[in-house]
């Protein structure tokens, strides 16, 4: 029992070694030659680019050589491997990417390296990417590429874009009732994982509510909160724009309602865009649009997005952390950027790139983008998210399947995350005492 | 005869051997760790050790109660509903029949099916647009509208029992076909002879004897019952809300979805002093059963 690691940690770790012996053996790395290794989900197009982009990266850069480690696509997947590794100590990959949610969870464990002693020049990304990557006043991250909540909408029956969330539910009734209208108002992402909170932050917002303020503190269970999750239920069960099946669905369910044409409007990100203007494949190719989630008339709230996106980090446990942050530079910088929105759609986290005219094709509107990803808002930033998460979760869901109310489901939920921060040291790391995070060590 | 027990002893140690080191010793170090925390997401915790500190939180969770609850719920309906079904099953099987053979190896088909791929079959089955289910029942006329079988909890646990049934149902049988080939066929004879019916040999011959394939059966079936977990997972992943979630999938969830290494090591500490228990209770139930009838 002396070693800290346990059993699964450090049987990932001789996996980690067994497959660092097989792939990417690091026989070939020249004299002097430091050697990267680059993590990330690499599936098709996607994979294509990231390894075309880091072999121009070691043509400029003859002194570094970088591996290209394939992870799993799925994020959950990713993250439990990322995690396993981490607590086993292993130095491999030196560059991680990271899912918006995980970076405080990384940088509290001490598991990413501080950027600031990089000065990275932060004020040209969104400010809301940049305050993703934020741990106690630290930055531990990059944002690569940024992902927000959409609102989808058919431009054949709803030709002006809801200025209100009141507005939306209105309007999507209307186009239903219409003889040969389509059968349901509004699809969203209604199952129990974590597509349900980033849709629950942007009706959250649009009341004027939050999760936690900017203390720590659980307000989850405010009027604000008790209005939007009403809201949310009453689409199902007052309304009845949303149908019932959606408390079982995912983004994908939502996008082959809406792109049979049996939806008005649907709550969805940007990857939907694209393959639904294939007119051999969709039924409303040519037919929508997308515009920001909004507000709800009632005032208080504003039009919210709920943020998603890459961010880029330096493994701790790094044995060239410097190469690692020139590689993630190269990465983030403008031109890697367009690229990336360009061959595999994934918006640039550079406001300065949507002005320029220089991202021509891309499938989205650049203006609509460029609004939604203003009106991003964060999903808690706190180490515990995950599990945070995995509370509210349940507790919406039930709600949403009137397993219980609303305000009852929203008080059991904050009395959770209250004991699970309790439990977890958490209220002094939330109030900005730093020096419980190991990483505020490594800063120096 | 010492030199022999000595022998005796170095022939069983590498079995020995071996049980300890797949058996108790992967049991004891769980048992360890559910006495400390450990996070594997929250290493500033450390790893200090707590005593039972885990095991008092688990207990003071309405969640571990209900996911016991519906264990136990998924447990007795499913082998209730296979061992009816099953035995008529053995029975019709046990009849002298052409093509008998046939019938018994298409019988484990659905047996022979990985859980996974059946429970999404079934998931397939019951999805609430262009669902087979729905579609049968609406045009059945037992509907109007589809049901969303997956946002109500008793809709939600009908698709999850009818899988295990349907999936478990010709293990059950083939165990009391077993049972059933050992009754002595002279004892049918005699009761015939005595005017008795088939009813009353049912009752009186066939129940009695298979009694001991039957308590056999309960051992094997509860406690894969209690263990369930792939079906779920797949089918309602626990929901709505957490009203389908049996302990397994609990423990996933707090073991290798949070990390908590320690609460859900004290976790999977109960529910092996849960099936350990039931064990010894069907065993000794099951000697004193089978003693009387050697006897």
């Amino acid at each position: 029992m002396k070693a800290p690691a346990p059993i699964t940690a450090r049987l990932a770790a001789v996996a980690m070694g067994a497959l660092a012996l097989c792939s990417c053996g690091k026989t070939g790395a020249r004299e002097g030659q430091t050697v990267l290794t680059f993590s990330g989900s690499a599936l098709g197009a996607e994979g294509t680019l990231v390894a075309k982009q880091l072999r121009k990266f070691s043509e400029l850069n003859p002194d570094i050589r970088v591996e290209l480690q394939r992870t799993p696509d799925d994020a959950n997947q990713r993250h439990q491997l990322y995690v396993q590794w981490l607590n086993a100590r292993v130095g491999n990959p030196d560059i991680l990417q990271l899912d918006v949610i995980w970076t405080p969870e990384f940088a509290a464990a001490g598991w990413v390296l501080p950027l600031s002693r990089y000065s990275p020049a932060i004020n040209e990304f969104f400010p809301a990417t940049v305050e993703a990557n934020r741990w106690a006043g630290e930055l531990y991250a990059l944002p690569w590429f940024a992902d927000v909540g959409l609102l989808y909408r058919r431009t054949d029956l709803v030709p002006a874009e809801p200025r209100t969330l009141e507005e939306l539910v209105a309007v999507a009734k209307r186009a239903t009732m219409r003889p040969g209208g389509p059968k349901h108002g509004f699809v969203w992402q209604g199952a129990r994982y974590e597509g349900l909170i980033t849709g629950f932050v942007e009706y959250l917002g649009a009341f004027g509510g939050r999760i936690l303020d900017e203390k720590g503190r659980v307000v989850v269970n405010a009027p604000e909160g008790v209005r939007a999750l009403e809201f949310m239920r009453d689409e199902l069960y007052g309304s009845r724009v949303a149908p019932l099946d959606v408390l079982t669905w995912h983004e994908e369910e939502g996008r082959f309602a809406f792109q049979n044409g049996t939806a008005v409007f649907m709550r969805n990100w940007p990857y939907a865009y694209e393959p639904m203007s294939d007119s051999a494949e969709s039924r409303v190719a040519g037919k929508y649009a997308v515009s920001p989630m909004p507000a709800s008339g009632s005032g208080g709230g504003r039009s919210t997005a709920a943020l998603g996106g890459g961010q880029l980090a330096i493994n701790a446990y790094s044995e060239s952390p410097d190469a690692a942050y020139r590689l993630i530079a190269y990465l983030t910088a403008p031109d890697q950027m367009v690229e990336r929105a360009q061959s595999v759609g994934q918006y640039p986290t550079r406001p300065a790139l949507y002005e320029e005219g220089r991202m021509k094709g891309l499938a989205i509107p650049l203006g609509d983008a460029k609004r939604a990803i203003e009106s991003a808002t964060l999903r808690p930033v706190t180490p515990i998210y995950t599990e945070l998460s995995d509370i509210l979760q349940i507790e919406l869901h039930r709600a949403l399947v009137r397993q219980a109310e609303p305000k009852e489901a929203l008080d059991l939920a904050a009395r959770r995350i209250n004991a699970l921060i309790e439990r977890t040291g958490m209220r002094k790391l939330m109030s900005g005492e730093t020096s419980v995070a190991p990483a505020a060590g490594a800063a120096k | 005869m010492k030199g022999e027990a000595r022998l005796g002893w170095t022939l069983v140690a590498p079995a020995l051997g071996v049980i300890g080191l797949i058996a108790i010793f992967p049991l004891a170090w769980t048992v360890w760790e559910s006495l400390h925390v450990h996070e594997l997401r929250m290493p500033w915790l450390g790893k200090p050790f707590v005593g039972l500190a885990n095991y008092v939180e688990v207990v003071n969770d309405p969640r571990f109660w209900a996911a016991l609850g519906h264990t136990a719920f998924f447990t007795v309906v499913s082998i209730a509903l296979e061992l009816l079904i099953g035995l008529f099953l053995a029975l019709a099987m046990n009849r002298v029949f052409r093509g008998r053979g046939f019938v018994r190896a298409a019988v484990l088909v659905p047996w022979a099916i990985p859980t996974v791929v059946a429970a999404l079959l079934w998931r397939f089955i019951f999805e609430s647009q262009g669902g087979i289910a729905n579609e049968l029942l609406i045009n059945a006329g037992f509907i109007e509208q589809p049901l969303v079988w997956f946002i109500r909890t008793w809709t939600a646990w009908v698709p999850v029992i009818l899988a295990d049934v349907w999936k478990t149902t010709p293990f059950v049988a083939l165990l009391l076909l077993a049972g059933l080939q050992n009754i002595d066929l002279t004892l049918y004879e005699a009761a015939a002879v005595d005017g008795a019916n088939k009813w009353w040999q049912l009752r009186h011959i066939t129940l009695p004897l298979l009694k001991p394939a039957i308590l056999v059966t309960l051992i094997f079936r509860t406690l894969d019952g209690f263990r369930v977990f792939d079906l779920i997972y797949v089918l309602t992943g626990g929901g709505p809300g957490t009203s389908t979630e049996p302990v397994a999938l609990y423990t996933f969830n707090a073991l290798l979805q949070n990390l908590r290494f320690g609460y859900g090591s004290a976790l999977s500490v109960l529910i092996f002093a849960i099936t350990f228990g039931m064990a010894l209770l069907y065993v000794k139930v099951l000697g004193v059963r089978l003693g009387g009838d050697e006897r």
